[in-house]
Parts: structure tokens; sequence; C-alpha cells
């Protein structure tokens, strides 16, 4: 099993980490994907310029390792793929990418969604929508730790 | 003391500051001096987890540490 957790400054491409995933899950059959995006729209409705991801010089890492890693122990997977913006992401832009591969879909599928459920409440990144109305620091809903809370 | 801050508490008081914590300052003495010169930001910090060498640190323990971090409640994805 193969555990990748990676923090970029600078830009993150989906299409690049698929190929990274794919070409080490040739002995598998599923591989199963999430891609996040800068929402251009806030909770409360305005719009939003971009996302501005702060983030601490080693917790934030080392939290993205310990979900992926987690993640690996937990599931049936082969191999796990975590990457993550920080700085300033524009709205449409990724900031996160999760992937999983297995022998069978089952185990991608539902790793890819622990991945999401843990990264949205407990990784080390503190996040604020910047738009004509402002600049507001967003944190997780109910809904999320409700989500994080399915895995036990 | 050195003081470093993240998320909204980096934004409201600066990412950096430092409070006059007598010898032997617990991390709620510390947290009680912050919150004494930052009233805005009470609530937040209160919501805050205090870190000292990238280790997290209980209100009652001793920081152990030149710098103490208060970390704002995460949220990646």
């Amino acid at each position: 099993m193969s555990v990748v957790a990676l923090l970029e400054a600078d830009t993150l491409d989906p299409q690049f980490e698929l190929a990274e995933l794919t070409e080490v899950a040739r002995g598998d059959g599923a591989i199963v994907t999430f891609v996040g995006l800068a929402r251009p729209e806030s909770r409360e409705g305005n719009a939003v310029d971009a996302v501005v991801l702060d983030h601490h010089p080693t917790l934030t890492r080392q939290s993205l390792e310990q979900i992926a890693v987690a993640c690996g122990e937990r599931f049936d997977v082969s191999h796990v793929r975590v990457v993550h913006r920080c700085g300033t992401v524009p709205a449409g832009e990724p900031i996160v990418f999760a992937g999983a591969a297995s022998i069978h879909r089952r185990a991608a599928f539902d790793a890819a969604d622990y991945l999401m459920d843990r990264l949205k409440t407990e990784a080390v990144f503190w996040k604020r929508e910047v738009g004509d109305a402002g600049s507001e620091w967003v944190e997780p809903t109910e809904a999320d730790f409700a989500d994080r809370d399915r895995w036990g | 003391m050195r003081i470093r801050l993240y998320g909204r508490l980096g934004d409201a008081i600066g990412r950096e500051t430092e409070v006059d914590a007598p010898d032997g300052s617990t991390v709620a003495d510390i947290r009680q001096l912050l919150t004494a010169s930052h009233p805005a930001v009470t609530e937040a910090l209160a919501r805050s987890r205090a870190c000292a060498g990238d280790r997290l640190v209980r209100d009652d323990e001793r920081p152990g540490s030149d710098v103490l971090e208060f970390l704002p409640p995460v949220s990646g994805g």
C-alpha cells in the first residue's frame, strides 16, 4: 500500500494527479477520485473571487499525512493520494484532490468519501473567502461534522 | 512570551505578538492575558487549541517553549 500526501502552494492539476495515481494502480481494478473546487459563492450568497488557505508550517502537512495513512489502514485500498492547495485559490480552481485505488470499487469509493470527510473537518487549514462583500472566515458546518462522525 | 496566531486570530491580532507572562504561567494564564489585551477575539480565542513545539497542549499545562501558538477551528477541503 502506498500513500502520497502533498501540500501545494502554487497549483493543483487534477489530471496530473489522476495520471500519477493511475500509473501506480495498474494492478488494481478501480480508482475513485474527488476534486474540490473553490466555490464562486459563499453560504450567504455573496460572490467569492478567491479562497485563501492559511496553513501551519508543520502541522498542516502532518494532518494530511495522518488522514491519508489512516485511510490506507482502514480500507482495502492499494494507493491513497491526497493533494491540497494552500495560499490563494481563485474561484473555480481546484483546492483538493483525494483519490484511492483498490482491486474492487467499493473500497475506493469509501476511501475517497472518508478522506474528504476528515479533510473538511481535521486538515489544518484556515479558510477565508474573499470577494466584493469583503472577507469571511469559513469553518466546518454541523453537516460536515456529522459526515465525519459517520466513520466513528 | 511570543505568541503565534493563525486564521481569524492572525487576521485580528497579527501573525505574531508578545505577552508578558510571569514564569510558571500555564496555557490558561496566557490565554487570559491575550484575551484581556484583545477582547474583540475573546470568543475565537476560547475556541482555539493551543500548541507548543508542534504539540497540542492543555490549558493546565505550561507551554515549555518560547513560542505558544493558538489554532482556531480548522477547515480543509
